[in-house]
């Protein structure tokens, strides 16, 4: 049965259990890949966890010229692969979140891989396991689709229209790097 | 036990090369449940896996609990005994030199000796905590009244949770942190949290609190500060540092102004009605806002919501428990529970968030000033009658009461207490006014401290013994809720480090006093006379074993015999611990902190935790991903303040009070009340924001008011 990570951003707290978590999980360095943002700290606490969305049609692996950054049958947008990767850090500048960081001594690119070794065998991501709040979920289709329906009776103008209120499209173009591509230079 | 909305069967992620020992984590009261990852060659620990079958938790974990298995291998891990024979270090971590568990032992009993000789028993001391097993807390106890023979044993439950103790004592004439288990926060229809920052403190609640909004429900806050959980709920109350007893009082008396009395349940079930009415009469949302500084209108709705919900539950923590009043306040929000009838029911009652891994179990046993095991008192013949059977000495061998942990130190200062043996509890970092503990602890004669690190109290010993970190000994804990879990060994202990019953057990023989102890050879053997000596107490323990532990995912306390599931819902049957089974509606008077601000101290001084961070930080400073996180203490300022004093964000500045002074780097935000500051707690040396704060005591729990103090700040230029 295919699974969601699901993020509901109300709930976040700021204690960043997700990134202390995702160090833990095998394969990952212990480094973490995913980030949590202090929206307006001089106002308030209101903070925001900033994970991999794990695109459909992910910027990072379409930037890639070495095929590094695979995808799994279940969506799971994956690492650059040690033997693949060139180090050419197109994913970096690509990805419009920031989320593939670059290590300058291993000459590779890491990134989430929504913990691909236990999601393939239906165990929850790290982050999603840990994190208290229930900011970061790891739900079922059928859990989704509550959560959905739940959406349509709120009152607020986000929640109505044509909208999926769960989706993620944007109305903005980004580009892949190169817009310097066959540019000459003035002298 | 029940499983709630939030169970799901999840299989544990199987590593190759490890087993997982399933455990709880070493820090906060929610005893959070986790599998301690083991290599099988090495048979070290070397990760952590989340518990997903815990019912409590369900695998959550905060960075604290998902980092805390790196305690227990880390290079600062003491291995063998220190000793330090040139006292003129005291207070450094310089002159010690390593020696055997032998030369150590001696040296203790030759000095305890000594002392008691010339100084009398009660020269010598114990100060405990309670981040440990329910069994070393229980030994701790014994060691200190038939090994030490001496009348001093305090712990740091006096800077953590013994307002929240007398004041539920008070009230319901028993102290069980929650009145009912935490699979019901979530099912309630308001949550009415006091002094708690939980999503910093207890982090792994949130999902449950949250959920009460999910589902409609309220939740209203009261706190100085907007903290996480403050941002989101329905109505904050953003009162005034030190000013909790007027607003409760103004509660209840909307409460009963406005209908929402529960005049049967009243009647059957409680005493003292009309004098609480007739106190909290003056107490208008108009006055109380002159008091507490929050819009009356805030009140009102505040009281309404609470009024109006089938089911509430009240909870608070050391926000308003570390207070000169903080008994008071914890009957004074405990009346609006017994007035409304919300009480003795599920998704009803009172909570406190309990500080420490073990605050709940560790104040029942027997390491307070006045208490023995099974929360029974030194003070009762009967139950002096009852542990001296189990302990095997006469009752009037029993030592009188001691004093309370900071009433200690005065008597280091002047001498009356000579000897020190500390363990689990790091106080000159938690002790309040600072200055004076440190000077006191460097009044004695001869201490020993015993820690997995070298501590900051550890600086000023002559003997640290190395003991074992949670994760390499096994007992039980009694979690917040007060259910009592089983903590298990995952590894070997750490070069000779021992756990503190065996280091107890092996110093008492070599004191003469082994006839009481030798024979506990286990923590399991320590479990089973721990358990006989709860029998019959109000904390009985007596059929929670180990084995009912593992079978029911913990046992709620009472638990009388063998066949007792125990007691998760506290006074189902209406009936309280009072000789005459009412519970006592509290009438009292408002009365403001022992110090406030004034012309040359003109803000309020709170202090309290960060998320990364546990108590005086000894483990978690060293842990490096909550290192990173929070690297140091700051001063929280509101940007008008700091216009005021012409201080920017990131500024070092100068706080200081009649007591002491720190420089902090500003925090400036919005979140905070314009005449309060605030400051973490965590750290030690010159950041210890406890040099500054006040050792003004509840005179009934002994609770020192961190909480509250009058401070002052100056630019750093200006104090130069």
């Amino acid at each position: 049965m295919k699974k969601h990570l699901y993020i509901e951003m109300d709930n976040c707290i700021g204690c960043r259990s997700c990134l202390a978590a995702c160090t833990q999980c095998g394969g990952h360095d212990e480094r973490n890949r995913n980030y949590v943002y202090d929206v307006n700290p001089l106002v308030n606490r209101q903070t925001i966890p900033l994970m991999c969305l794990h695109c459909v049609n992910p910027a990072c692996a379409r930037s890639c010229p070495a095929q590094a950054i695979q995808v799994t049958p279940e969506g799971a947008v994956l690492s650059a692969l040690v033997e693949k990767c060139i180090g050419c850090q197109n994913c970096t500048i690509a990805c419009p979140y920031g989320i593939p960081k670059f290590d300058d001594e291993q000459n590779l690119m890491y990134k989430c891989d929504l913990c691909y070794d236990r999601t393939k065998e239906d165990i929850p991501p790290m982050c999603a396991s840990v994190c208290p709040t229930n900011t970061l979920q790891w739900v079922t289709e059928e859990e989704l689709a509550a959560k959905k329906s739940q959406h349509q009776l709120g009152k607020w103008t986000a929640s109505h229209g044509l909208y999926d209120p769960l989706e993620g499209d944007t109305n903005v173009k980004i580009s892949l790097p190169g817009i310097l591509q066959g540019k000459q230079k003035l002298f | 036990m029940p499983k709630d909305k939030f169970f799901k069967v999840i299989a544990n992620k199987k590593h190759p090369n490890e087993t997982l020992v399933p455990t709880h984590c070493s820090y906060c009261g929610m005893q959070c449940g986790m599998n301690l990852r083991v290599d099988t060659h090495t048979n070290k620990i070397i990760g952590v896996e989340p518990r997903y079958d815990w019912p409590v938790t369900l695998g959550k974990m905060c960075p604290k609990g998902v980092t805390a298995y790196q305690q227990t291998n880390h290079d600062d891990r003491l291995l063998r005994p220190l000793i330090r024979d040139n006292p003129a270090f005291k207070g450094t971590k310089d002159g010690f030199r390593e020696a055997s568990w032998e030369e150590a032992y001696d040296l203790i009993v030759r000095k305890f000796a000594e002392l008691r000789k010339f100084h009398g028993k009660d020269s010598l001391s114990v100060f405990s905590g309670v981040s440990m097993t329910n069994e070393k807390c229980y030994l701790t106890g014994k060691f200190a009244r038939v090994g030490l023979q001496t009348r001093y044993i305090d712990y740091n439950g006096r800077f953590c949770m013994s307002s929240a103790a007398a004041g539920f004592l008070r009230s319901f004439g028993v102290d069980r942190g929650s009145t009912l288990p935490w699979t019901d926060v979530h099912e309630t229809d308001c949550l009415f949290i006091a002094g708690s920052n939980t999503a910093e403190c207890h982090p792994t609640s949130m999902f449950r609190v949250w959920e009460v909004q999910n589902r409609g429900g309220y939740l209203i806050v009261v706190d100085p500060r907007e903290t996480p959980i403050a941002r989101r709920a329905d109505v904050h109350l953003d009162l005034r540092p030190g000013t909790d007893l007027a607003l409760a009082n103004c509660m209840v008396n909307l409460l009963i102004q406005n209908g929402y009395a529960d005049k049967a349940f009243v009647d059957a079930h409680t005493n003292g009605f009309e004098e609480l009415a007739e106190v909290v009469k003056a107490f208008t949302p108009e006055y109380t806002s002159e008091i507490t500084g929050v819009a009356p209108e805030k009140l009102v709705r505040a009281a309404e919501i609470y009024g109006k919900a089938p089911n509430a539950i009240v909870m608070f923590a050391r926000g308003i428990e570390q207070q000169t009043r903080g008994s008071d306040n914890v009957s004074a929000y405990t009346n609006m529970c017994l007035v409304t009838g919300k009480i003795g029911r599920p998704k009803a009652g009172v909570a406190t968030f309990t500080g420490q891994g073990n605050g709940q179990g560790g104040r029942e046993h027997g390491q307070k000033a006045d208490a023995l095991p099974g929360y029974r008192k030194i003070t009762n013949p009967k139950h002096v009658e009852d542990v001296c059977k189990v302990w095997g000495i006469q009752p009037e061998e029993m030592p009188e009461p001691g004093v309370s942990a900071y009433e200690m130190f005065e008597l280091m200062q002047n001498k009356t207490i000579r000897g020190l043996y500390l363990l689990c509890s790091n106080p000159a970092v938690s002790a309040p006014n600072q200055n004076f503990v440190r000077a006191a602890f460097k009044q004695l004669d001869f201490m020993v401290c015993s820690d997995l690190y070298l501590s900051e109290s550890a600086e000023f010993a002559d003997v640290v013994l190395p003991t074992t970190s949670w994760s390499e000994d096994e007992g039980t804990v009694t979690n917040l809720e007060g259910r009592i879990i089983k903590i298990n060994k995952a590894q070997e202990p750490v070069g000779e480090s021992k756990p503190d019953w065996q280091i107890q057990v092996e110093l008492t023989e070599r004191m003469g006093r082994g006839e009481y102890f030798r024979h506990l050879k286990t923590a399991k053997d320590v479990a089973e006379e721990f358990r006989l000596a709860s029998k019959g107490g109000y904390a009985d323990y007596y059929g929670a074993t180990w084995d009912k532990i593992e079978r029911q995912n913990g046992v709620f306390w009472p638990c009388r015999s063998a066949d007792d599931p125990g007691t998760p819902h506290m006074f189902l049957d209406k009936k309280f611990f009072h000789a005459d089974g009412k519970a006592k509606l509290c009438a009292l008077p408002y009365r403001p902190p022992a110090e406030e601000p004034c012309e040359q101290y003109p803000l309020r001084l709170t202090t309290g935790r960060v998320v990364y961070h546990y108590l005086s930080g000894n483990q978690t400073r060293r842990i490096p991903f909550l290192r990173d996180m929070c690297p140091e203490p700051y001063v929280e300022v509101h940007p008008d303040t700091a216009i005021q004093y012409g201080i920017e964000h990131d500024e070092r500045v100068r706080l200081y009070t009649r007591r002491g002074e720190a420089v902090y780097k500003v925090k400036i935000i919005e979140a905070i009340r314009k005449d309060t500051v605030f400051v973490p707690y965590h750290f030690g040396h010159d950041q210890s924001i406890n040099l500054l704060t006040i050792a003004a005591l509840d005179p009934m729990s002994k609770m020192p008011e961190f909480k509250a103090c009058a401070a002052q700040i100056t630019k750093l230029e200006a104090a130069q």
